[in-house]
């Protein structure tokens, strides 16, 4: 029997979370002898509303009602440069409001059950348990389309060097990036406090003259995904409002569409032409955008082939971005990301 | 009178001196009993495989986690293959392991897979030099299962610069293999409806075995749960397929290099078979090639 939604009965007299029954939460009628009256006016998601969880939790709720976790505002921000005025209209009341934010993301879709993906819930992450921070479930339930198995290996690579040593999301991600810190943010590329490998690996303290020639070579031109993001990982093709997407394995090279002096890893971001048609949208200023937008693999190594050998890149050129595989039909500003990477002059 | 002793010595020493470098330190499986008895032996590294996650819900006390996961890559489009020697090195050495270390693989043991993963990375640790790998029998499901000490504390190894030889002689490759065919004993450690050719999975081009191969499934190593069926039972499995020839080369394989490994363990490390290679591209590379022989619907 699937248990991912049956409540640890142990729970209920050692947490205090409890201590004032289930319906102190989910209202609904705890005496009703039947499931209808039981569950007359149940609230399926109490900590949609913070208030709920503010007693206790008063600093963190306070400061994630601006999170981005909770306000869903990146993914809002990430494709409204494709709108008209009006179509931005159309795309808050229809789209946002009832896709993007039913499931961003109230505190216990993260520390007590999963949230509906896909039409799937796993249920609860444990039991019922008022989880403080397990990331393979937490974080996973959510970014476990990509992020997640990209960086235990499980999505047919190479466990990150990171999760190899033991490693997991919140040993670099801070808390702030995920409660917040008061501040309203439009995206998390507004964020300061997002990890960045130089604060652990200072450039200069290589251990090899190699390798210190190599970043020094490579300084500000390209990221450091770029060499060291260790294979494919995941791309997602063709989304349709409601339908999701397809996705297939790819590592691709290209200029960061926000630097393009900067040569990074990119992946492809499904939205296509028609993927909010049936609400109305046409996505007028559809090509002011690319398909394609630099991403952090979380498959990093140490060696990777474009470490072992300059020939990759220089060479054979694999894995950059050309006219030849740019995505059918899409955006005009993705041309704009091919970087035609040169041999070595010796 | 004197020096025919002295020349009996030097005699002596000449064989039993090298015997006395390959013996093992540890046996090749220890017993649940033994690792508590041993948990305080300062050369001995404990390597939980399991995800970072089941590590730090609980293990084995003082044992560190190197998932599964860093010692199988997925490499130019193949499954399960062993990590550069140089990478190799540098999990070696993070891990605080030297050559000489008393090492025991942990893991869980709750399907065949699971199984075949301790002995795939005892595998890889033994090519990159180590002399003494063992594995735990029954794996952390056993040592939970028998109430034994579990920690939530994460250790962090004792990093080293790794100075070990890989040993080449335990591993082999598709040209070599293509030499080798009548020549040598080829085992397919798969089930026998992959080894008829009944079954395939998806990514192995064609089905069946490879030319002359004998079938010896390593699902059948491991009783129910998960520990290591008798010596007595491996042995008379594998004298009834390989035969006791100790001598003869054998070559194993599977369909990406994990289920073999299997036997390789069993064969060279708990049998004493001398000369047994895996071929780790197994199937998965075998099958694309052409010009590699594979037979469908035959036991031959």
């Amino acid at each position: 029997m699937y248990k991912g939604f049956i409540v640890d009965k142990s729970l209920l007299d050692k947490d205090p979370h409890f201590a004032e029954g289930c319906g102190s939460c989910h209202k609904g009628n705890e005496t009703a002898q039947d499931k209808t009256a039981a569950h007359k006016d149940l609230v399926k998601r109490p900590s949609d509303d913070l208030n709920l969880c503010a007693p206790c939790h008063e600093a963190i709720t306070k400061t994630y009602k601006n999170a981005l976790h909770y306000t869903a505002a990146g993914l809002r921000h990430g494709v409204m440069g494709r709108f008209s005025r009006e179509e931005l209209k159309i795309f808050d009341e229809k789209v946002f409001e009832k896709s993007c934010r039913s499931c961003h993301s109230s505190c216990g879709e993260c520390h007590v059950k999963s949230p509906v993906i896909g039409g799937v819930s796993l249920g609860l992450v444990k039991g019922h348990r008022f989880v403080k921070r397990d990331e393979g479930r937490t974080c996973a339930l959510c970014h476990g389309g990509r992020v997640y198995p990209e960086f235990t290996g499980e999505y047919g690579g190479t466990p990150d060097v990171h999760y190899q040593k033991g490693m997991v999301c919140m040993d670099c991600h801070k808390k702030t990036e995920f409660h917040g810190d008061g501040n309203t943010y439009q995206s998390r590329q507004e964020r300061k406090d997002r990890p960045a490998c130089i604060q652990c690996h200072p450039a200069g303290k290589e251990k090899s003259e190699k390798a210190k020639s190599a970043h020094e070579t490579h300084k500000e031109k390209l990221s450091c995904a770029g060499c060291h993001a260790s294979g494919q990982y995941r791309n997602c093709y063709d989304c349709h409002l409601g339908k999701g997407a397809t996705a297939k394995p790819a590592l691709i090279l290209g200029r960061s569409p926000r630097d393009k002096k900067t040569v990074t890893t990119l992946r492809l971001i499904p939205t296509v032409r028609d993927t909010f048609k049936d609400v109305g949208i046409k996505m007028d200023r559809y090509d002011f955008l690319p398909n394609y937008w630099d991403t952090v693999p979380h498959n990093i190594k140490k060696r990777t082939e474009r470490t072992r050998s300059c020939d990759v890149c220089h060479v054979d050129k694999q894995g950059f971005l050309t006219r030849e595989i740019l995505l059918k039909d899409g955006s005009k500003a993705n041309e704009e990301l091919i970087y035609e990477i040169k041999p070595i002059q010796k | 009178m004197k020096n025919i002793r002295i020349y009996s010595l030097m005699v002596a020493l000449i064989f039993i001196l090298p015997l006395a470098a390959l013996a093992r330190e540890i046996p090749p499986v220890v017993s649940t009993d033994w690792l508590e008895k041993n948990l305080n032996n300062p050369k001995l590294i404990m390597v939980d495989i399991r995800k970072v996650e089941e590590y730090k819900e609980g293990h084995v006390p003082n044992s560190i986690n190197v998932f599964y996961g860093s010692w199988a890559i997925k490499k130019k489009g193949f499954d399960n293959e062993l990590p550069e020697d140089d990478d190799l090195f540098d999990i070696l050495g993070s891990s605080g392991i030297k050559p000489d270390s008393h090492v025991v693989v942990i893991g869980k043991t709750d399907v065949v897979v699971d199984q075949v993963n301790l002995t795939r990375v005892a595998w890889t640790i033994i090519y990159g030099g180590g002399e003494n790998v063992a594995i735990l029998d029954g794996g952390f499901n056993k040592w939970k299962k028998e109430n034994k000490t579990i920690s939530t504390d994460v250790v962090k190894p004792k990093a080293l610069e790794y100075k070990g030889k890989v040993n080449k002689a335990v591993f082999t490759t598709k040209d070599y293999v293509l030499t080798k065919l009548g020549k040598s004993t080829i085992v397919d450690t798969r089930m026998p409806d992959f080894f008829f050719g009944v079954s395939k999975l998806d990514f192995v081009e064609r089905a069946g075995h490879i030319k002359g191969a004998v079938n010896l499934p390593s699902a059948w190593i491991f009783a129910k749960e998960g520990a290591f069926k008798s010596k007595e039972d491996l042995d008379a499995m594998a004298a009834g397929v390989v035969g006791k020839e100790m001598s003869n080369e054998m070559i194993i394989f599977c369909d990406t290099g994990r289920l073999c490994s299997g036997w390789w363990f069993v064969l060279r490390e708990v049998l004493g078979y001398k000369d047994v290679k895996a071929y780790d591209g197994s199937m998965q590379e075998w099958a694309k090639d052409p010009n590699a022989p594979v037979v469908k619907y035959s036991w031959h």
